[in-house]
């Protein structure tokens, strides 16, 4: 049986968690605060692979195309429509959920690896075309402007701050929502599924609506996600979104553990870290151009290695395991 | 008696307070301008260094580092020494946008210089604040027009002509030297493109064919199917490539490959057409290299006899150990040069006020390589303003095309072209600026 917190303890832990940033945002430096904007964004990411390959298992290697379906989406709600920031938010979650909707009932019957194909070819293909039209922008793209902080927080109320502000509440919000969902019936039923599509479909589980209802879920988390990522640039263009941006979601998700939700920050963390680490690394033992631009790369793909060979499940598990001894 | 004592006291309390206070706001602010300490300048650069971008452009950090090393050695500029931090950004917006608000507030630099490409610096501006921190963004590498609005990139200096200079003074050539043969374009479908294809029509270019392509997306098959249709163009038509140097790579290897490359008349634009990177970095064969047609505002960086670029290799031998020298190394230098003279002219009471300042009222007197003149004024944010047209020959040597140093100016509108009488500043003795 698995073991879930009740949705009342898991509020007062987000909410407890959403003070400690609080708390923490006034402590360190801008520069900290926009780093710290990054870890909650990609996060998010993370949070919607986990749902899609983790919960319901099936692979998709086209996140970052998903990113950039909400990030236009947002970019042209608050750009050309004029509307305020937070309905260009809920915009890139909406238009992205129904693209990933529509693309989920396209690609319900695949899975495995040529599920993951079909996402990977929409990855390399759907930023770039963005240059078709030209309310798009074009490579040059569209500005993403969430505009000054509110005059009331202050006058040292930094224009980071702000992003963290926002980045951190809208992750906490629906990281909360997806973490409520997997917990529910529908979690039962998506790990049904994964498990074994043929017993689930026997136990009178609609396999196919539920395919389609986690691609779209996944994808709205994934636009909001990509909405977030284009605030922090001010702006939205293809060349935001290029493939290795999915292989890195992809590769936090394995490190966080894909059957959990509860290292997802971890997941970020690292992403936002690796390059840091490197950075100092480098300075400290010295090196040439070509090692510190390979050397993030190579750190990431080691972890990777090591999340799989030592922590398959995500440290989390580790930790768990480790308590029954 | 007492109210007089009172008063006394008052004023005298006052003139401390005061006198303080204009110390302190004095002081502070001398000691408060981010990256300037007694004997350090410190500077960023947010640059590619990896990836096809950093093939092509990659060693403009290094080439920096080592004219600031140069300098460094030779007493610094005011008595203090130029530390220059590079970030890759991989010609990525998102990662340009991080590495650049690093360089800003956390290593905490003075000055941005030579930052490079357009849809990521344009990102990386307003993502790192530069605008709201007066940062002075200097000496950018990109030729896009709109870096020239002061009311949106207020600290920022461009340092190559614009892509729109650079096609009407080739609308020019081209309709001069190859007369009724058919003209073909390949350009990059972003500001850098368009601002060429806008170039292009403001000379008044009839343009057969004409392919915009988004940035990374010309792949070796795109490009052989690309040129298999414009084979189809009669005689021997001009095929004008208006992207970085990589793409110019992958369509050179393209024409190779389908035995294409005596179809055409190529015409590399200023950004895609070094010899050495295309030969060494790309390995385009030095034979389709031979005879292509390339715009440029430096004198060639094979030839040793130019002042700039002897001098320059000297330094490269030095200070760059085992990068060969070539026109990116060339380009680097000459950016360091400027921004030592900027820096120069800012005086010694170093502010990010006086450094944009100093270049609006001073930068169009700076000594430079380039063969046009320099356009900084308080109306005018880009750099040259002219080119040259050359020959590239299998050793990789760009020879004025038949054999006269032709030069032309112009404005990135719809001014007139006009051949050029300016005189370059001669190289400042031993390559140290010593001007104020």
């Amino acid at each position: 049986m698995i073991k879930t917190t009740s949705p009342k303890t898991r509020f007062t832990l987000f909410v407890v968690f959403g003070w400690i940033l609080l708390i923490l945002g006034d402590r360190v430096g801008d520069f900290k605060l926009y780093q710290g904007s990054f870890v909650a964004t990609y996060a998010l990411a993370i949070t919607s692979i986990i749902l899609l390959t983790g919960y319901s298992g099936q692979l998709s290697l086209g996140q970052s195309a998903l990113m950039a379906v909400g990030a236009y989406a947002g970019a042209l709600t608050i750009f050309n429509a004029g509307l305020h920031p937070i309905i260009g938010l809920f915009m890139a979650t909406l238009v992205a959920g129904i693209f990933g909707l529509i693309l989920g009932l396209i690609v319900a019957r695949l899975s495995g690896p040529y599920l993951a194909g079909t996402t990977l070819a929409l990855a390399i293909s759907l930023p770039t075309l963005a240059n078709q039209f030209p309310i798009l922008g074009a490579e040059e793209g569209i500005v993403f402007d969430v505009g000054l902080p509110p005059a009331r927080f202050g006058e040292d109320f930094s224009q980071y701050k702000w992003f963290f502000w926002i980045s951190c509440l809208a992750t906490l919000i629906m990281v909360w929502f997806v973490a409520n969902l997997v917990s529910s019936k529908y979690g039962r039923t998506f790990r049904a599924m994964r498990d074994n599509p043929v017993a689930a479909q026997l136990s009178g589980i609609n396999v196919g609506r539920l395919k389609v209802m986690a691609f779209a879920i996944s994808s709205g988390v994934a636009g909001l996600s990509g909405g977030l990522l284009v605030m922090l640039i001010s702006g939205v263009s293809p060349s935001a979104f290029p493939l290795s941006l999915s292989f890195s979601i992809l590769t936090g998700a394995v490190i966080t553990g894909l059957y959990s939700l509860n290292g997802v920050i971890l997941g970020g963390l690292v992403l936002v870290a690796i390059p840091e680490i490197a950075d100092s690394l480098v300075s400290r033992i010295g090196g040439s151009e070509g090692f510190i631009t390979t050397l993030p790369g190579f750190l990431v793909s080691a972890l990777l290695i090591l999340a799989v060979v030592f922590t398959p499940n995500g440290p989390g598990h580790l930790i768990k395991r480790h308590h029954k001894k | 008696m007492i109210r007089n004592k009172s008063m006394k006291r008052a004023s005298l309390t006052s003139a401390v307070i005061a006198a303080g206070a204009m110390v302190l706001t004095t002081l502070p602010a001398q000691a408060a301008t981010p990256g300037v300490t007694a004997n350090e300048i410190k500077l960023g650069i947010s640059s590619p260094t990896s990836g096809s971008a950093g093939t092509a452009y990659g060693k403009i950090p290094g080439a920096m580092k080592a004219y600031f090393s140069y300098i460094n050695a030779n007493g610094g500029v005011n008595g203090r020494k130029i530390t220059l931090i590079s970030r890759d950004d991989r010609y990525f917006p998102v990662l340009a946008a991080t590495q650049t608000t690093k360089l800003v507030l956390d290593d905490g630099v003075f000055a941005l210089v030579g930052a490079l490409g357009t849809a990521t610096h344009t990102k990386a501006y307003k993502a790192a604040a530069l605008a709201q921190e007066n940062v002075p963004d200097l000496f950018v590498n990109t030729g896009f027009s709109g870096f020239g609005d002061t009311t949106k990139y207020p600290t920022t200096f461009t340092v190559l002509p614009s892509y729109a200079m650079e096609a009407k003074i080739m609308s020019k050539f081209i309709k001069e030297n190859f007369a009724g043969q058919a003209v073909a374009l390949i350009a990059q479908d972003d500001e850098f493109g368009i601002d060429g294809v806008n170039g292009f029509k403001a000379g008044a270019l009839t343009i057969a064919s004409t392919t915009l392509y988004p940035q990374s997306t010309l792949t070796d098959a795109r490009a052989k199917n690309l040129l298999t249709g414009l084979g189809a163009l009669p005689g021997k038509p001009v095929l004008v490539m208006m992207g970085t140097t990589d793409v110019t790579a992958t369509i050179l290897k393209a024409a190779e490959s389908l035995d294409l490359v005596s179809k055409f008349t190529w015409i590399a634009g200023s950004v895609g057409g070094d010899a050495n990177t295309l030969v060494g970095g790309f390995k385009v064969k030095a034979s389709t290299i031979n005879g292509m047609l390339a715009a440029s505002f430096f004198p060639d960086a094979k030839d040793k006899k130019d002042e700039y670029v002897s001098q320059f290799m000297k330094i490269n031998a030095k200070y760059n150990k085992g990068v060969s020298f070539d026109n990116v190394v060339l380009q680097g230098m000459n950016s360091a040069m400027l921004t030592v003279q900027a820096l120069r002219a800012a005086g010694k009471n170093l502010t990010r006020e006086g450094l944009i300042s100093a270049i609006e009222a001073k930068g169009s007197k700076f000594a430079g390589a380039g063969l046009v003149p320099l356009n900084y004024s308080t109306s005018s944010r880009v750099g040259y303003n002219g080119y040259w047209f050359g020959q590239l020959n299998a050793a990789g040597e760009l020879k004025p095309f038949g054999g006269k140093l032709s030069i032309f100016t112009t404005d990135s509108g719809s001014g007139a072209i006009q051949p050029s009488e300016f005189k370059r500043p001669t190289m400042p003795k031993n390559g140290i600026p010593t001007n104020s």
